[in-house]
This record gives C-alpha cells, structure tokens and sequence, in this order.
C-alpha cells in the first residue's frame, strides 16, 4: 500500500469481522483450557474492578493515575501470558505450548490473588504489600514452582529484550508494541519489553516512593531520617531499592488486568469503541470476582499458584521476585533438564554479581574514611605580611609550606564554608577542592547556613561584617586546618542512605525468606540488583531462548557457581538504567518541560487533526500558540546525551501509542520512506483482531524520525522534502528529533514542526540519577567527585554514565582526587565560541593560570580562522599584568605582540597559498599564544568583533568603484587604477562640485561640461563623493543646496551623453533611461520596435554623429558611442 | 573643460616634453618597420603611458586613437566567468589582467590567445601584427607571467607585447629577457617647471618660477601630480604668487594626521585609533606600501639622531614583511607599536639625561 493512502484516506475497517473471531476463539480456547470457569470469571473480575477504580480515582490522584498508565503498559506484557493461557497457535507458540495448561491455571489463580493486594494496596497505601508479596512467596511450594518458574521466566525475557529492541532501528515490529497479538517473535519481545519497563518505572516512581518511605520508618527509623536529610538522593535511593518489590505487586496486577483482556487495560484515555465495551463487560465481571475473592479470600491452592506469577511478573529488577526465584529455581533446577547448561553459567555469573554488589556497598559504608588527603611536603612557616591592594593582591606567601592534616572521611560533611581573602599556604583552587573532599560544601556568598568564613589576607569588608552580623564562626586557614584535623569523621549520608537501602533490603528478604522456604534466605539479599540485570542484559532474539535462559538462571541461583559467562556486563550502563518512565527521564519534569508539552501535543494531536479529511490548509490555523497544535509534527532538537529520544518513546508509550522508528541506520530516501511507513502503517495488529475489537488500522500510532539532520547524502536523497510530504498530509503524529535545529538542512523542516527544544539537564539533576545507579552499581563515589565527572562531559548524561562504567571496572570505590584527576581527562571538549577563546586568550587569574601549553594552543584551534582575527582586534584593549602599571613596558609588550600577530599573518599566508596546513600549529603560537602570554591581564571590555572583516569588504567594495572610475576616464586619463585614485579623484571631485558650490545653479552647465569630458554619468559623480569622503564628515556634494542638486540632475539628464562604453555594467542604476538595458540589445531592438520610426533614426543617427563631432573634435572617435547615440537620442526625441 | 593634464597631453613622439633622446630613439625603431616586445618601466607619474600612445601613433597613425572600450567575457576551465574590460582601437589592444585578480592566467591565456591567433586582414595599408598593451605586468601572478613567455615567442608573426609596469622586480626574468626594456624615468624638477609653465602660457596664464619649483618638488618630480596640483592651485587662487598654499589630496592629510597623531602621544588607545585612520586609509584603497612611505617620512620629521636609521630600519623590515604577509593592517599596526615603544622610551630616557 502506498504511504498516500495511508496518510491521505481513511483506513477501512476490513479487519472487525476477524476481530471478532478472534474473541469467540479466545473465550472457547481459555475455556477449554481452564477447567475452572469460575476461575476464569474471577480472573477478569479482578482485573475489570481494577481498571474501573483506577478509571475512576484517575482525576483525584495523579499516583493512581500513573498506575493506571502503568498497566496500560504493562499489558503489552500481556500477548505472552495470554498465548500461554488460551493456548492460542500464535507464533509466539513457544513459550506457551508447553506450559500452556499449568500457566493458564497459575495465572487465573495468581490474578486473584492479585487483584487482593492491589485492594489492599490501594486501600492501606502499600504497607503491607510486602507480606503479602511474601505469603505469595510462602505459597510457592514444590508442586507449583516449577509452572511458577516458567511464566516469570518469561517476563525476564521480555525485559531483556528491550533492550534490543530499542537499538532495532525502524523496526515495523517496534511499531506494533502496544498490540496484543504480535505476529513475529520479535516483534513481541521488542514492544513489550519497552512497555513492561515503562510500567515497572512508573510504579517505581511514585508509588514505590510513598511505600519506601513507610517501609523504612518501620524498619529504621533513624536511617530514614538521615535519608531523608537528602531528600533527593534518598529518595532515589530509596525508590531504586524498593521499587523492584512494588513492581512486583503491580505487575501482578497488571498481569491480572492484562489476563481479562490485554487490550482493554491500556488506557482509559484511549477513545476505543471497543475497549469500553470490553470495560463494561469486565465490570459485570470484576463484581462477581471480587465477591469470589471476599468468600474464598485466599485458598492456599490459588495463593501458591499464584506465587509463582508474582514474581513473573516483576521485571527483573525486584528484589523480592528474585528471592523467589531463587528458592524456586533450586527446586526446578532439579527437575530442569540439562539441556540449558550455557544459560546456566550466566545466570550464575549475575548471582554472583549481585552477590559481590551488596558486599561491596556494604563494606564501603564502614570504609567511608579511607580517602586520603595528599600530604604536602612542607616546613611550618608563617608569614605575616603587609596589606596590599585587592587588585595588585599576591598569590599565596607560603604556598605549600603547611602540612595538609588527613582527615577523617567526611569529617566537614554537612558544613558550609566560605573562602574569603588569600589563604597563606593554600590557593583557594586546593583550599576549595581540601573542603571539598572531606565532604564540605564552598559557596561563595554567606548566608544563614553558612558554618565557617574561612578568612586570608585581604578578605573582603562585607563578608567579615556579614559573618558577624550572622554570627558565622569565622577562621583562618590554620584554623580550617585544624578543623580538618580534629573533627571526626562521619559516614557520609550517601553512605549512609546505600547502608540502609541495603538493611532495608536484608530485613525485608529475611522476611519473605522465613515465610516461603527458610532454606534460601542467605545469599537473596544481595541478588536483587544482579538479577535485574541479568534480566536486562540477556539479548535474546526469540522468547524461547530466553524462557530456557531464565530458566537457567534459576538452576545457576541454586547452584551458586562462580560466574563464567557474565552476561550482565554485555549490556551498557545507558541501556541497562535507561528511563522506562517519563518520570524517570532527568530533567523533564517540569510542568513546562519538553516531555509535558510533547505529551500535551501528542495527545490533543487527535483532536486537533481529526478532521482527517481536512486538507491540509488547515495546517497553520492555530500559528504562534504554545502549545503547537498547529503542527502535525514536533521536532525535538537539543545536544546529545539529554534524552530526547528516550522522551520521544516514553511519550508515546505513556499515551498508549505505538510507534515505528526510522533513526540514521535506515535508509530513508523518497521511496523506502514511502515503502517502510506505508507498509507499517498499515498493519493491524493481530492482538486487538484476536480480541474482536481490532479496527482497520488504529490511529494510535506514532511515526518518530530520529537523527532527521542526518538524512543527507545519495542514500537518503529527497527524504527532508519526502518526510515535509508527509507531515503535510499525515494521519499520524509525527516526531522527528536531531541536534541542531539551525543547521542548514533543517531549514525547510522546521517551519512544518513543533518547535521543543532540550536543553541541558543541571548538573544537580544529573547527579541525582548518577547518585542511584552508583548505588546499584556497587560504586562509592563522593558527591562532590559526581559534580567534576558531570561537569566534565558537558552535562552529558550518556557521557557520564559512559565514563562512570569505563572507570568502575578499575575500583568500586571513587576517591575525590582520583574521579577529579579522571574527570578531567575525560574531559569532554566544548566547543566554545571565539568571542570566549579571545576572553581565556588574554584573561589572567584561576581560569587560565593552570592551562599548558598545549591547552592555550587548543584554544587556537576553536577556529582557526577568526581567532587571529580575535586576537589582533582585543589585544590593544587588555591590559596587561607584567606592565605593571608602566606605560612603557606596556607599549613594549604591544609592540612584541603585535610582532607574533604579524609572524603569525606570514604563517597564515604560507598556509593558505601553498595548502601548507600542517603549518597550522605554528600560526596558533605565534597568533594566539604568544600575544596572550605576552599581553596576559585584564580585558577592559568584551572581546570585540573583528574589524577587519567589515573593512575588508569595504574595501573591495570600494576598490570595485575605483575600477569602474578608472574604465569610464580612461580614454581621457590613460592612467591606472591606483593612479586615478591617489591623484585623479580628489581633483576631479572639486572640478565637479567646487563649480556648483561657488556659483550655484550657474555652476552647474560648467559641472556637467566636466562630466561629459570625462565620460562620466551620473552613478559616478555619486561614487567618487562616496569614495573621497574621509572621515565622518559629510562631503561637499551632500551639503550643496537641493536646489542646485536637482538643477544639476535636471540639467544632466536634459542633454544625451555619450559615452564611450557600454552601460551594461552600471545600467542598473539608471533613472531616466532606465531602459538601455545593453548598448547592442538597444540596437537591435529599435529595428524591432518600431519601423515607421526609420527615418527617424537616421536622423537621431545624424544627430548622434554630428554631436560626438563636437565631442570629439578634441579627443579620439569611439565606435562604441555611435550606437548608443541612436537609443539614447531617440528616447529624448 | 578637461584637466590641464589632459587636455595638453602629447600625442605623438616629436611633441613629448622631456627625455627626448629616447622618444627619437623610439621612433627609429619604429620606422624600421618592426619592432621586438617592449617592456615600459618607471615610477608612476613619469609619461610611460603617454609615450606608449605617441608610439603606437607613429606605428599606426592617427587611427589608433579611435579607442572603444569593451568588456569580454572569458570563461575559465572553471567554468568561471571573468569579466574584464579592454581598450582597444583597430591596431591594437590595453588590457590590465590583474584585474582579473586570480585569474589573471586566464586571461593571458584566452584573450591574448585569440588576439594572436588572429593574423590582419589588411596587411597592404598596415603593419602586419598588432599590439597588445598589457599594463600592471609587475602586479600579474607568477603563473600569469608563465603563461606569457611561450605566447610571447608563438605568436611573435602576428603580435608584439607592450609590457608596462613601474618596477621590474616583480617581473620574471624569463620575460624581462624576451623584451626590450625601456625604462621612462621621471622628469628632473626643471623638466618639470617648463612643462607647467608652458602649460600655463598656453592657458594665457602666467606661473611664477618659485611656484612652479615647489610644486615640482611637492609632488614628488610626479608630472601628473604636479600639474593637477598646478590647476588647483589656479582654482584656488587665480593670480599666481610665489607662496601662495598648494592644496594636498585629502588622503595626504589624512596621513599627515595619522603621523602626528602618533608622535603626539603614545599609549594603547592611542595605537587604537591609529589602526582606525589606518583602516580608513586601507578602505580607500591607499597602498599599504603608500601608508608606509608616507608615515615614515612623516615620522623622520620628529626624529633626531640615530633614532632616525632605527625608525627607518624598522620600516624597511615591516613594509618587507607586509609583502610577505596578507593582512596589510597588521604590519602597519605592529610597525607603529614599535615605533610608539621606541620612541617612548627614547623620549623618557632624554627626559631623564635631560633632568640629570
């Protein structure tokens, strides 16, 4: 089908009849398969009452909300199960075939279940999830563990799978996520694993905060305290560790909701016809489960069997789930068969991973103090000095000279300083970064919270008496010293937040552990993180292969192997803590933010483009609102590494879109745009036609072009212009993303999209994240160190989390120095604007002072073609610091600078007329770096725009005039262009206008006399004033009376001139005779024009002829005049 | 109501004013029917153009004075389309490539080309080549002049080449060697004095000797300078007195300015608004070559001593690196940094001896 149809016409609903089908055949199918209607009944029930209260509680609690999203999301999870249940032959066959009995039963029974702790859930706000999630854990006894194992198995896969999915480029597979029925295995793993994470996120979210919070008053009330001191960590923390256990309850949840019917569930947003009807039925049905659940409350039987799909469910990250798994994996490792032996390993491997992450968090917390303090070589001597000028102030006297005490760790953690003055031994760089790494905080104002004013020499009046005002305690540098020394240390609170995480974490398995099977509870603790990532390491192609790996994983818990194989470690950290909600993404939380305007947009794209038949005329009506209604396209543009892809399908996700991916990795010229999207656009997903509410095509997709600024090149030939096609007439929302809007090939692009622009997260929001993922990681690293890593990748978030898994190999524990000294090599470079290059050029002091050779010379290279230009232009107004003051060491220095910049113009001239381009760092030494050493100081205004362009230009605009001069007098002058202007025009000028300065309108016969003897027009007379004007001073010809001007002009234009060139050049200009466009067209065209004027036109032509007699009876004869004779004396005739 | 320059222009070898020895000289060569190419070479000012025209007069007659001025296209392998314009009358051809900037090769190339290649049709009434006058040859690039040495022998039949340039040092030996080399020199001051005296009486006026010597000497032994400086003196003031004010161009006193600018004070924000009237001058197409010449002697006036070989040591060496480098204003602005340095530090230091 070709995309213009899909685009252009309305899709036919073709597919309803199957749809229908498809239900009938569910419903026989789950019938025959469970032998317990009731049970099925139950099931749905559950799942319906579910779905309607969150409906219902939607517009009262945004966290009910979330979970309702949620579990639309998660029902993507839902095609698995479902194929297990019903047993239905769908290609997904493999994991269901088997199982296909035992699950069916599991499930029914786990949904209820479920559907109970959700009540309770939502009725006690999760407190007690977590025993029930351990009575589910107690129910799994032997009987059920093995069908237990096999569905959560299957979860786990899924999971994995996002992962890939995600880097599958365009997949049309991707598209279907949300769609119940998926018709390629793939296609399956890739959509669901995104929306089964997306789920887990959500709960993790906001939810699981809530929970965590009250789960840690019970446990320790005095760790959450401290926790809570940092909210922002803690909370992240915090909802990192106990996420994973609500997961696992809501999963459950969404398992049941997704049992009753995968597509329903989604989103009580979602306008479908059907998904309503389905809603009612579902009602009918809740009412009557419920009721069953209240009577039969738990029957041991049902609680087993659902046991073991709690922990399916859960994705991989959950702690609790993993716990489970483990005891029952030790006893389906039994029964198991060996076929599985290499998943085997790997699982083991994640075991053992998890195993030595907790060790290691938990070893550091005691550690915390090892971080040392570089001692410094150093005898004591003090100096007491005179008072100098704040300007002229020295550096340190003793630099070096006092032992740096090593202090306890964090012994200054939670203190404020402010560094005032220069401090006698240290800099204020290392005094900074000395507070810093015992875990201190330097501001640079006081304020109320302000502990110490640590005060040097020539401190500053107002902070000294704010101090007092503010009653700051206030010290010296020894003072600081000593505090350094004697202060004891503390655990940090990060430290201390990672240590309760982990109790919290060891308490709750304990728990759970006793309750289930008393055998496992050692090693689970320490599982938790491993197993997530096993879960979403493992890249598996078909669910199959991950089910057996799952599996295996189990067996390999048990076993507890040294790990071999560590399948964990394949994946990155950026995949691996990739957001899986909107909630999640760093930095797109505000009511503002891009992600809430995409979500805005995206979900009123509907109501605004509904009218499918408007064309597209409509397209612009609602230009200039904010919230981009208008546009049928979004286009978010911002630096790498911020997330705004991650946003893009979250977005969607979160709307209950699908959506189909074309990033730079697909060819997207005309023709395969037109093939891909078509073709994918017009699929109807095989889930809702099984559940007999499938439409023809839904609407509810979303086409997302990644990396459109890389649609360039012969392969993706006219794909702008073809992707422009297509937002004019789309059906479908469309989002396309790159990184710079202004570039030259968005130009056409932009004015068809919603403008949303990403900007850099703040390093604290970054840091937050960064802070959960080292925890999780099993890595130590000081806040402070955090804030250097962010720093030096550019608010990077991908960057950052590169860099922190690249030196996590080498050491779990970040030392402040040794991250800083890392940070700085990974030091992202930045681009920086010439303006600022020309700043750090010439600036003295703290920013440059540490900058090497090579560093200055780099600053060069920023761009080599106007940073000499910058250089030459500012280097006169900096003033420098080696002058001192002295005007004639200054003029010294700028006679020596000036020298370099010219050594470095040779350079440059060698560079660019013999290509000798290597010699480019000898320009940056003698254009940049030698100029700023030598004129290092104090810029008294902003760097400057170089002159020399705009004078450059001047210049050859004006030498352009010259010439045109110069032709035009030639045969009068016979002289050069230089000539003429050196010697020539200046006399010329005057001849011309002293005439009519002098005499006024009687001037102007003798000016015009002037003109014509010289070949001049008018045009000329204009440029030579132009040209011989100097200075800001108005030339004589403008100060003239307008009077005498306009007889001037009269008076010229009266007479025909003739000169002896063709006017071609400058006919542009002409007033009068605006028509003689070219000399020889005019001759022509009188002929054209008109005959009857032949005679006349020998006449013009005698006229003509006798005339240039006249002229040149002094002079030589032109050829050329004859012609334009004929035109012009015939336009005055 | 030409200039004086103009109107009085000589226009055949018998009539020209000075170095005579040579105008018959050239009308020898003439006369003998044929002669080799020319490379006409002297300071600007000097009559080389004059006395191209007063040859090419004697060879052609009066015909050669009908000029028509036309711009050609040419079309590079590029191409690039150069547009430049030529002076031509039936006998011969002016044209200036380095107008043509970069391109200039390829106008040596096409244009010439098609000129020489071209034989005269009427061989019985006139000479049997033509001419092509090719003036800045001193400012054409190095692979222009290499395109023109085999040319110049090629088509030797049916072509000669007027090379006219004020200095052979930028012309490529190989050429140099193919020409005959006639060098115009500039008129001595007396020279100068009779030929703007007899300007004068033909105007029916009557120009005071002492005048007519200071102008000469002001204008730098420049005929032409000297007599547009002549005519505006009479603008200026009609009955000739000895002393009365010859007027400057205003780019000479913008210059002067700029010197006493420089000598008045010296610090940075004074270099800063030098580099501005340096600008100013750059912008008006002033050489920078000029700019020096002019600031230096300028700058001599307020120099004693030994700081004067200084000064001008140091503006050789810039006005050689000017040459060298691309950026004029550069050099001229490191030039009066230096300067500036220098003298600062001479004065202070005679301030001193001069306290103590």
């Amino acid at each position: 089908m070709d995309i213009r149809k899909f685009f252009g016409v309305q899709t036919k609903k073709s597919t309803s009849e199957p749809a229908t089908n498809g239900k009938s055949k569910e419903n026989e199918k789950k019938k025959k398969t469970r032998t317990n209607g009731n049970a099925v009944t139950k099931v749905k029930s559950p799942n319906n009452d579910e779905d309607s209260s969150m409906k219902k509680k939607q517009p009262s609690k945004k966290k009910k909300r979330n979970i309702i999203d949620s579990d639309s999301e998660e029902e993507v999870q839902l095609p698995p199960k479902k194929h297990k249940k019903s047993s239905i032959p769908s290609p997904k066959d493999s994991p269901s075939s088997k199982q296909s009995s035992h699950s069916s039963k599991k499930h029914q029974v786990q949904y209820v279940s479920e559907t109970d702790e959700e009540d309770t859930f939502e009725t006690l706000k999760k407190t007690q999830i977590p025993q029930k999630n351990g009575l589910g854990a107690n129910s799994l006894s032997g009987t059920t563990k093995m069908q237990a194992s096999k569905p959560k198995e299957t979860k786990p896969i899924a999971h994995k799978m996002q992962s890939p999915a995600k880097f599958s480029p365009t997949s049309v597979l991707d598209y279907f996520g949300n769609s119940s029925v998926q018709r390629s295995d793939k296609k399956l793993v890739a959509s669901s694993k995104r929306k089964a994470t997306v789920g887990s996120t959500d709960d993790s979210t906001h939810e699981d905060e809530a929970i965590a919070r009250q789960l840690q008053m019970e446990e320790d009330e005095e760790l959450e305290r401290q926790l809570h001191e940092d909210e922002d960590f803690a909370r992240t923390l915090a909802m990192l560790d106990e996420s994973p256990k609500h997961k696992k309850v809501k999963r459950n949840l969404d398992d049941e909701k997704t049992s009753v019917s995968s597509s329903t569930g989604k989103s009580p947003d979602k306008p479908d016809k059907k998904n309503e009807k389905l809603s009612a039925q579902k009602l009918n049905l809740e009412h009557s489960a419920r009721e069953l659940n209240k009577t039969t409350t738990d029957s041991q039987s049902t609680i087993k069997e659902k046991s073991p799909k709690k922990p399916s469910p859960v994705k991989a990250s959950a702690k609790l789930a993993q716990m489970k798994r483990k005891e029952e994996a030790s006893i389906q490792t039994a029964s198991m068969d060996g076929a599985e032996s290499t998943s085997f390993k790997s699982s083991s491997a994640s075991l053992k991973e998890e195993k030595t992450s907790c060790k290691t968090t938990e070893k550091i917390s005691p550690k915390k103090s090892q971080s040392k303090s570089p001692e410094e070589s150093a005898s004591k001597r003090q100096n007491y000095q005179a008072y100098r000028n704040y300007l002229n102030r020295e550096g340190p006297r003793a630099l070096g000279s006092k032992e740096i005490p090593q202090g306890a760790d964090n012994c200054l953690e939670g203190l404020t300083f402010v560094l005032t003055g220069v401090l006698e031994s240290l800099e204020r760089d290392e005094a900074k970064s000395l507070v810093e790494r015992y875990g201190g905080k330097v501001t640079g104002n006081i304020s109320k919270k302000t502990n110490y004013l640590v005060q040097g020499r020539d401190s500053g009046a107002s902070k000294t008496e704010k101090a007092e005002s503010l009653g700051t305690r206030i010290l010296d540098e020894d003072g600081l010293l000593n505090l350094i020394r004697t202060l004891p240390g503390k655990k940090s609170k990060y430290e201390i937040v990672a240590e309760a995480e982990s109790k919290k974490c060891k308490q709750k398995t304990p728990e759970k552990n006793e309750k289930t099977t008393p055998v496992k509870s050692s090693g689970k603790k320490k599982r938790t993180i491993p197993l997530k990532k096993e879960s979403e390491k493992a890249i598996c192609s078909s669910p199959k292969v991950k089910k057996s790996l799952s599996f295996k994983q189990e067996k390999s818990d048990i076993n507890s192997d040294t790990p071999t194989v560590k399948d964990g470690e394949s994946l990155l950290w950026v995949d691996k803590y990739k957001p899986t909600s909107l909630k999640s993404i760093i930095g797109q939380q505000g009511e503002q933010s891009c992600a809430q305007k995409l979500i805005r947009w995206l979900r009123n794209w509907h109501q605004k483009n509904s009218g499918e038949k408007k064309p597209t005329a409509k397209f612009g009506k609602f230009g200039g609102k904010d919230d981009g209604s208008s546009f049928k396209a979004a286009l978010l543009s911002g630096p790498p590494g911020i997330g705004k892809t991650t946003t893009a399908v979250l977005v969607c996700e979160e709307l209950g879109y699908s959506y189909v991916e074309l990033n730079a990795s697909c060819t997207r010229s005309k023709n395969s745009l037109k093939e891909v999207i078509a073709e994918s656009l017009n699929n109807t997903s095989i889930k809702s036609f099984s559940m007999g509410k499938s439409q023809t095509v839904s609407s509810m997709h979303v086409l997302i072009m990644d990396e459109v600024d890389g649609m360039a090149g012969n392969e993706d030939r006219g794909g702008i212009q073809e992707l422009i096609g297509l937002i004019k007439q789309t059906k479908i929302p469309i989002i396309c993303m790159c990184n710079d809007r202004n570039h030259q090939k968005m130009r056409s692009l932009v004015n068809y999209c919603f403008d949303l622009r990403f900007q850099r997260p703040r390093v604290e929001q970054i840091k937050g994240a960064m802070m959960s993922i080292a925890f999780k990681e099993g890595l130590k690293i000081p806040p402070p160190a955090l804030n250097e890593i962010i720093l030096a990748a550019n608010q990077d978030i991908r960057q950052v989390l590169h860099n922190l898994s690249m030196w996590s190999a080498r050491d779990k524990v970040f030392t402040y120095d040794q991250a800083k000294a890392d940070a700085s090599k990974a030091r992202k470079d930045i681009k920086i604007g010439p303006f600022d290059v020309c700043r750090k050029v010439f600036i003295t002091g703290e920013e440059t002072a540490h900058m090497t050779l090579v560093d200055k010379s780099d600053l060069f290279f920023h761009d080599y073609s106007l940073v000499p230009l910058f250089v030459q232009e500012n280097y006169v107004h900096v003033k420098p610091v080696a002058a001192g003051g002295n005007l004639k060491k200054h003029l010294t220095l700028l006679s020596k600078a000036a020298d370099s910049i010219c050594d470095g113009d040779l350079v440059d001239k060698q560079i660019r007329k013999n290509q000798m381009w290597s010699l480019l760092p000898t320009q940056a030494i003698y254009a940049s770096v030698l100029p700023g050493e030598l004129m290092r100081g104090y810029m008294s205004q902003f760097p400057s725009f170089p002159s020399w362009l705009g004078k450059f230009s001047s210049t050859g605009k004006h030498s352009r005039i010259i010439e045109e001069l110069s032709t035009h007098m030639f045969l009068r002058t016979h002289s050069s262009k230089q000539a003429v202007n050196l010697e020539y025009l200046s006399y010329i000028r005057d001849a011309i206008v002293k005439p009519l300065v002098h005499k006024g309108t009687d001037g102007v016969a003798e000016a015009v006399q002037v003109m014509d003897e010289y070949y001049l027009i008018k045009e000329d007379v204009d440029s030579i004033m132009e040209i011989s004007n100097w200075g800001a001073q108005p030339d004589l010809y403008s100060k003239l009376d307008s009077k005498v001007k306009a007889a001037f002009t009269r008076t010229y234009n009266k007479e025909v001139h003739l000169t002896p060139y063709s006017l071609q050049a400058v006919s542009k200009g002409k007033r009068g005779r605006a028509a003689t466009v070219d000399l020889d067209e005019e001759e022509f065209g009188t002929n054209n024009t008109q005959p009857e004027d032949n005679e006349t036109e020998d006449t013009v032509e005698m006229d003509a002829m006798i005339k240039q007699k006249k002229v040149a009876k002094t002079s030589k004869e032109e050829k050329a005049t004859v012609p334009k004779g004929k035109g012009k004396g015939k336009k005055t005739k | 109501m030409s200039l004086w320059l103009d109107k009085y222009r000589p226009s055949s070898l018998n009539k020209l004013d000075y170095h005579k020895e040579q105008a018959s000289q050239l009308k020898n060569l003439v006369q003998h029917g044929d002669f080799p190419h020319l490379l006409v070479y002297g300071p600007s000012g000097a009559g080389k153009k004059t006395r191209i025209m007063c040859l090419l007069r004697e060879l052609y007659g009066a015909g050669v004075e009908k000029l028509r001025i036309e711009h050609q296209t040419i079309t590079a392998p590029s191409k690039k389309k150069i547009e430049i314009s030529t002076i031509a009358s039936n006998y011969h051809l002016e044209v200036n490539p380095s107008d043509a900037g970069n391109n200039d090769r390829v106008v040596i190339q096409e244009l010439l080309k098609t000129v020489a290649q071209s034989q005269q049709i009427q061989t019985s009434t006139q000479r049997d080549f033509k001419v092509v006058i090719l003036t800045e040859v001193d400012r054409l690039t190095k692979d222009a002049q290499h395109a023109l040495r085999r040319t110049m022998e090629k088509y030797m039949a049916n072509c000669r080449l007027i090379l006219c340039c004020n200095s052979t040092s930028k012309v490529i030996p190989p050429i140099r060697s193919r020409c005959l080399a006639v060098r115009v020199p500039l008129p001595s001051v007396e020279e100068i004095c009779t030929v703007l005296i007899g300007v004068c009486k033909k105007e029916g006026l009557s120009l005071p000797a002492e005048l007519a010597k200071r102008i000469a000497e002001k204008s730098g032994r420049n005929l032409r300078k000297a007599l547009l400086m002549c005519e505006a003196c009479r603008v200026q003031q009609l009955p000739f007195s000895a002393d009365q004010d010859i007027p400057e161009t205003d780019w000479e006193v913008y210059l002067r300015e700029t010197a006493n600018a420089i000598v008045s004070q010296q610090s940075p924000q004074r270099l800063l608004e030098v580099r501005g009237r340096l600008y100013e001058l750059l912008t008006h197409c002033i050489p920078p070559e000029i700019i020096m010449k002019g600031l230096l002697s300028e700058l001599l006036n307020n120099c004693d001593g030994h700081l004067k070989g200084e000064v001008a040591q140091m503006a050789a060496y810039y006005e050689h690196r000017l040459q060298l480098g691309s950026k004029a204003v550069y050099h001229l602005e490191a030039f009066i940094a230096k300067f500036m340095a220098v003298y600062k530090r001479f004065m202070e230091d005679g301030l001193e001896a001069m306290m103590f």
